[in-house]
């Protein structure tokens, strides 16, 4: 005998063994087996072969017995499922037991078999434990619908369980109740239309009453399925919240946070000015406060439910700031969350307090929470004001520590307090530049070099400075090249005499040595700035820089609104939406706030309904995605080049420069898109004398009626470049197909004939849908107008910039720039939740700001003069007195542009930022919104 | 809703699976968990953990990981919760949480498993609840016996050994009490407070708050109801005030679910039916910040000497005890982050019984007890090597190194409430058949979260 063999056979001994202890007489012997069996199953061994005798055990009237071998049925049935059904009628027998236990425990197990075959059988069983008189049994056959549902939700509702359970609402037993209530809202998820949970106030009082008998579970179940109910006015949402706040004291934090959840959308409802307002106010603080006490799992949760309602209502934990003061022995991860939450509550009241905590907090020993409250403090003086100054000078302090974390930290923050407060603090410029030396990090190196650059003509040995960092040019990391880039032309344009060299060095470095086309782009365009028009150059150069906004990285508003009905829920730790991390759609109803009433009156229409932010009332927010406490200026120190110094200097230089020495690398970079300002050459043959003549005629001019803006006709093809053709059109898009309108005109003395038209490759495949058809022949002096059909389906290429225009004997060349507006198509309209998704996913880096000047429309006539271009409007807000837009539109190919328009009434200028996921579009597009809003 | 549930060896393998939704992925969830957190980098949170729609929440509880997995979108806050009351029926139902009682009641796991969650969906966690339903009996490693329960520690004097005595009464399953008659008749009832306070440099008072509990563990017969009185004085809310002495005022109050409340307004009687040998059935929790009636235990006056250029470091704690003489405090210790690289510590301590040591980069100072009104000292001289500061900074010799402080204090107050709270009585309506008297056992004891002292 080998070894294996003797293996073998002690491994099926063991087998064995248990198998004669199952079908033995003495019930404690099969029940020790079974649960021997059990504990195998456990630790992973195989025990299926035993499924036969284990099932020989059922039929007992022994309940410990019987749940052990339903235990391992619901384990094995699966794998098992023709052995399965030799249980049925054992499950069926049971469901009629005198004994409530046993008849809810076959019902459950049932239940869990998630075998086809079994739930024919289970029907009937199902039906009558549905209606049994213990409530026991029938808390259990609520959940056994749904799970039902899950394997077969055809035969559950033509079975009409779903009625059944909807009756159990009323059920005397709250624990009934509640599981219904679970067992519907679950399978409501799954069918988002049906009206499954018919919530009205009727039912809503139902829940209400019963929401006070149930178990602490049960009244999670109650409350979350309270917080999709919209109720009708403000008093109906009052009585609710009236009949909640006492939940708000419970034990069970889950029990709290639902009640939290409730009470923050029905708030919603009510007027400012009623008493009841305050009051609620007030009683939400404790409870949360209470949070904080808990174990550090509950509090890291805890903080980051508080951490949006602190940004949805600030005054509720106003009063509060001491509870989140870091404790030494809390984890890390409450500390950075502790730290965030203490920045938004930072006000004129308690800034003393908050600085003097950061300051402790800046000289602990964790590095990763030192950096944090280092920053933390250049927000607080960036969003107090009347702070700003101790916060300089306690950075000042830290600095002085000279321990090298908290320098570079600090001289980050610095920079960004200086473009907060220009012109206030430079007397700390010398101090930060003892501190030249010490700094390592590329984004602290970027901040000094910026620092220098802006303020050189301070600083006396500014240009010794820069050049000490130019040394090592190619180490650099890019953020801090294009800085230093920057740094110097700056420096030059101050003071030119002394730094010629410098600035010739730096430029020859970053258009000749360099591999990055950002930076050689920027060196370029530098370099042609300077060339070509130094004044120009110092205008846009030293341009006066937009402030930096107070607060940064809150969160969108109406993501805002949304995570807010999502309180106490993952979506609340994760501050995404569910859509973003539940599969399979599953609970990804979209819930929004309700809209406030202004009195009784009932709202008219919850559809439209507004994000819910009162005008004036929330900061002015730029999304930002990434790092809580990231950048406050990605303006400048984004590796590219998107500030809006750069971006204004790049439309007043004029297309043709740029487009020769720097976009043309970027298109190089993605064959995918070009800039559709590249030519559309076509080449028009008129072969004079060729005899076919056109059957129809199509001259029909299109008449402008509600499409998208038509520019007037230019001329495209002057007479005297092609033996006296001239070619005059423009581009038009109605009803979802783009056309090239014509003029042609005869200016020769011949009779021209057999037009045709071809178009060269280009960007966006544009090409003729038919032939040119020009009803022949075209006489002296005669002129003729042609609407050319366009398609999109050309084939596709990257446009090389045309540099000459043939002029052969009867096929001329032209070429003109199709605006892009006749691309954008018209479902170009995005879902909200898929437009707030987008525009966080897309990086920060592809976003273009520009200005729109001139255009004194309001928000309306914008948006409706935008959409008939196909830019849609998917929500409007208005913050401070201003507008704000946001947009969609799709481009033939399948690009969305997403843009946020800010109009200010009174201000003929307004703001644009386009988000797009190939960026070399957004100047093309901004050119779009121009010439359409101007028009 | 919950699609499994697992339970972990602190060395990661699986001691319990239950799949109640029939996901995909099986066992191999439990071993991605473990190597998941395991693997975490150490700033980001391990709470909520996610993998492909899977989402993890675990706690830790006595070296065993409890986990549960969900899909969807539900309130960590009860799965949280559910945990945490996992952790204590299974304590409550095994005698004790740990590798060995639940490898040894896997089939009592499995069945309490399936009364508390059905598909997912919270049933109960009532120890009470389930008793109905409950089959199986607790395998039991060593018979329960009193000699047990007085190693634990009931009063101040014993504690010292146990770190930590607010722990409760006893561990032993409730079910295997059933065939023991006789020790039937006891009733522990714990009033703990939290003390944690904050204190700035310069000696003021930043942040103070005490978060209270009063826990039940009873092991009368269920459904006998008692009767707990507590300090009538006592009051909620900011505003309120009782009577005319210095009332005792709490901020926040909530009650377990199954506290009768009818009394407590007029005489401040709590009344309820405990359910028997539940395991720290929290009757009631408070919290009161800012104001405290008495003063704090503790003030520290530290002073400090740096000589940045020798490296010497010389600190002079001076600790006093502000309790009432007749109390005392227990296992007082002082921890002080000392800057990085401290080496050689020559100390001179006030007394003989306290002991001072070098541990992980900080100063622990261990004081066993401090009499109320006492005052101790200690003065540390240390070395720190390092790099010397540059010359022009070496003169600054008062300001303290980096890396020095905060101080913080964890210590013991037997028989005492921070904020005075006090149990007047515990009745019981019950009268046993021929027995003694139940025992009632009624204790007061603070003890310290985060005391800090920031030097």
């Amino acid at each position: 005998m080998t070894d294996s063999k003797y293996f073998t056979t002690t491994k099926k001994g063991e087998i064995f063994e248990l198998k004669a202890e199952l079908n033995s007489d003495k019930k404690e012997k099969k029940k020790e087996a079974v649960k021997k069996v059990i504990a195998s199953m456990t630790v992973g061994k195989d025990v299926s072969a035993l499924f036969p005798d284990v099932v020989n055990c059922m039929q007992t009237d022994n309940l410990e017995l019987k749940k052990l071998v339903y235990l391992y049925l619901m384990n094995y049935a699966k794998s098992q499922p023709d052995m399965a059904i030799m249980a049925v009628n054992t499950f069926v027998k049971d469901c009629e037991d005198p004994n409530p236990l046993i008849r809810a425990l076959a019902v459950r197990t049932m239940g869990c078999i998630r075998v086809d075959k079994i739930t024919e059988y289970l029907c009937e069983p199902l039906r009558k434990c549905l209606k049994d008189e213990d409530p026991y049994v029938r808390k259990t056959a609520a959940v056994c619908v749904a799970k039902l549902h899950d394997i077969n939700a055809q035969l559950v509702e033509d079975q009409g369980f779903l009625d059944t359970l909807k009756d159990l609402i009323s059920d005397s037993n709250p624990m009934v109740v509640a599981n219904a209530v679970a067992a519907l809202s679950e399978i409501a998820e799954s069918h988002p239309s049906s009206n499954l949970l018919d919530l009205n106030p009727q039912s809503i009082n139902k829940l209400l009453t019963a929401l006070n008998e149930c178990t602490e579970w049960g009244q999670i179940f109650i409350l979350d399925c309270l917080a999709n109910y919209m109720p009708k006015d403000d008093r109906e949402a009052q009585s609710i919240c009236e009949r909640v706040t006492p939940r708000l004291s419970h034990a069970n934090s889950a029990v709290v946070l639902s009640a939290v959840k409730v009470l923050m959308k029905f708030m919603e409802m009510l007027s400012k000015d009623l008493d009841y307002y305050g009051t609620l106010l007030k009683k939400l603080a404790p409870p949360l406060v209470t949070l904080l006490s808990a174990e550090p799992e509950l509090q890291y949760v805890a903080l980051r439910n508080i951490n949006l309602i602190v940004q949805k209502r600030p005054e509720i934990l106003k009063h509060e700031m001491k509870v989140f003061f870091v404790k030494y022995n809390d984890p890390i991860y409450v500390k950075l969350e502790k730290l965030d939450i203490m920045i938004r509550l930072a006000s004129q009241a308690n800034i003393a307090q908050v600085l003097a905590e950061l300051k402790e907090y800046a000289t602990e020993v964790d590095v990763d929470f030192v950096r944090k409250a280092v920053r933390a403090i250049g927000r607080c003086a960036i969003k107090v004001e009347q702070s700003a100054e101790r916060c300089v000078s306690t950075l000042l302090d830290l600095i002085q520590t000279k321990v090298n974390y908290v320098v570079q930290e600090a001289i980050v923050v610095i920079k960004d307090i200086f473009r907060k407060y220009p012109n206030k603090y430079e007397s700390v410029i010398a101090t930060l530049c003892e501190n030249l030396d010490s700094l390592d990090e590329p984004e602290a190196r970027a901040a000094m070099i910026w620092i220098v650059g802006e303020y050189a003509e301070r600083i006396d040995n500014a240009d010794e400075l820069l050049e000490s960092f130019l040394e090592g040019f190619h180490d650099e990391s890019t953020q801090v090249q294009l800085q230093l880039l920057t740094a110097i032309v700056k420096l030059f344009l101050k003071k030119p005499t002394e730094t010629q060299e410098l600035v010739q060095q730096v430029l020859s470095l970053a258009t000749q040595d360099s591999d990055n086309p950002d930076l050689r782009d920027r060196g370029y365009i530098y370099w042609r700035l300077l060339s070509t028009d130094p004044v120009a150059a110092k205008e846009v150069v030293l341009a006066e820089k937009p402030l930096i906004s107070e607060e940064t990285d809150l969160i969108e508003p109406t993501l805002l609104d949304e995570l807010i009905c999502y309180i106490g829920t993952l979506a609340s730790v994760y501050h995404k939406p569910p859509s973003a991390f539940v599969e399979g759609g599953r609970g990804v109803v979209h819930k929004s706030l309700p809209p406030r009433t202004a009195s009784s009156e009932s709202a008219e229409s919850p559809e439209t309904a507004p994000t819910g932010a009162p005008p004036g009332e929330q900061p002015d927010v730029i999304p930002a995605q990434g790092d809580l406490l990231g950048d406050l200026l990605n303006l400048d120190l984004g590796p590219p080049v998107s500030g809006p110094p750069l971006a204004t200097s790049s439309v007043q230089m004029g297309a043709v420069d740029l487009l020769g020495g720097g976009l043309d690398s970027l298109i190089g970079g993605t064959n995918f898109v070009a800039p559709p300002t590249a030519a559309v050459p076509a080449n028009l043959g008129a072969p004079i004398g060729s005899g076919l003549s056109d059957l129809f005629d199509l001259t029909s001019g299109v008449g402008t009626l509600s499409g998208s803006y038509v520019a007037p006709k230019a001329v495209w093809l002057p007479a005297m470049k092609a033996k006296g053709l001239e070619i005059s059109g423009t581009f038009t898009r109605q009803v979802g197909s783009i056309s090239m309108d014509l003029q042609l005109t005869n200016k020769a003395l011949q009779v021209m004939t057999d037009f045709a038209i071809q178009f060269n490759r280009n960007s966006f495949g544009l090409a003729p849908a038919a032939p040119l058809q020009v009803h022949a022949p075209l006489s002296p002096n005669q002129t003729v107008e042609i609407s050319l059909p366009l398609s999109t389906v050309g084939s596709v290429m990257k446009m090389e910039p045309l540099n000459n225009l043939q002029n052969n004997i009867d096929v001329f060349y032209f070429s003109t720039l199709y605006p892009l507006h006749i691309l954008f198509v018209e479902d170009g309209k995005m879902d909200r939740q898929m437009f707030l998704a987008t525009w966080k996913d897309i990086p920060n880096e592809n976003e273009a700001q520009f200005q729109i000047r001139d255009c004194p429309l309001n928000a309306e006539a914008a948006s409706s003069k935008l959409q008939s271009s196909n830019i849609f409007t998917v929500a409007k807000r208005n913050v401070e007195g201003q507008d704000m837009l946001y947009q969609s539109l799709k481009l033939t190919n399948g690009i969305w542009v997403l843009a946020e328009l800010r109009i200010q009434p009174g201000n003929p200028s307004c703001t644009l930022s386009l988000k797009c996921r190939a960026p070399e579009v957004s100047q093309h597009v901004y050119q779009a919104y121009e010439t359409i809003l101007k028009n | 809703m919950i699609s499994q549930f697992f339970i972990l060896s602190s060395k990661g393998d699986p001691l319990i699976y239950k799949d109640f939704r029939g996901d995909s992925g099986g066992r191999d969830v439990a071993e991605l968990f473990y190597r998941k957190l395991t693997g975490l980098p150490g700033d980001e949170s391990p709470v909520v953990m996610h993998h492909h729609g899977r989402h993890f929440i675990h706690i830790r509880h006595s070296g065993l990981y409890l986990v549960v997995t969900t899909s969807e979108n539900v309130s960590p806050f009860s799965l949280l919760e559910l945990l945490s009351r996992l952790a204590t029926l299974l304590g409550d139902y095994c005698g004790s949480l740990g590798e060995g009682t639940i490898s040894r009641n896997v089939a009592l796991v499995y069945e309490l498993l399936d009364e508390v969650l059905d598909y997912g969906y919270v049933q109960t966690t009532s120890t009470e609840m389930l008793r109905n339903f409950i089959q199986t009996e607790a395998v039991v490693s060593k018979p329960f016996s009193l000699f047990d329960l007085s190693s634990v520690g009931l009063f101040g004097a014993e504690t010292q050994q146990s770190k930590v005595a607010p722990s409760s009464a006893a561990s032993r399953p409730v079910l295997s009490s059933r065939s023991d008659q006789s020790q039937k008749n006891e009733v522990f009832l714990d009033v703990v407070e939290r003390l944690s306070v904050l204190i700035a440099s310069n000696g003021s008072l930043l942040k103070v708050d005490v978060q209270g509990e009063i826990r039940l563990k009873s092991f009368l017969p269920s459904g006998s109801e008692m009767r707990i009185g507590l300090t009538e004085e006592f009051c909620v809310g900011k505003s309120e005030l009782r009577g005319y002495g210095p009332g005792i005022r709490v901020d926040e109050v909530s009650f377990h679910s199954s506290v009768n409340l009818d009394e407590f307004e007029s005489h401040r009687i709590l009344r309820l039916q405990p359910p028997q040998g539940e395991v720290r059935l929290t009757v009631m929790r408070y919290q009161l910040s800012d104001d405290l009636p008495s003063p704090l235990p503790f003030r520290l006056f530290p002073s400090v000497q740096w000589d940045r250029g020798s490296g010497r470091l010389q600190v002079y704690l001076k600790l006093r005890c502000d309790l009432l003489s007749k109390s005392q405090a227990l296992n007082v210790r002082l921890h002080l982050p000392l800057p990085r690289g401290v080496v050689s510590l020559s100390q001179e301590l006030s007394s003989p019984e306290q002991k001072a040591e070098l541990a992980e980069g900080a100063l622990r100072w261990d004081l066993p007890r401090v009499q109320g009104g006492s005052q101790l000292s200690g003065l540390f001289q240390m070395d720190v090597p390092g790099p010397p500061g540059p010359p022009s900074h070496g003169l600054s010799t008062s300001a303290s190194p980096l890396g020095l402080g905060p101080a913080s204090l964890s210590f013991e107050l037997p028989r005492h409430t921070c904020s005075g709270l006090q149990v007047r009585f515990l009745r019981l309506a019950f009268r046993p058949c021929g027995n003694a008297n139940p025992h009632k056992w009624v204790r007061h004891l603070s003890h310290s979260d985060a005391y800090v002292i920031r030097i």
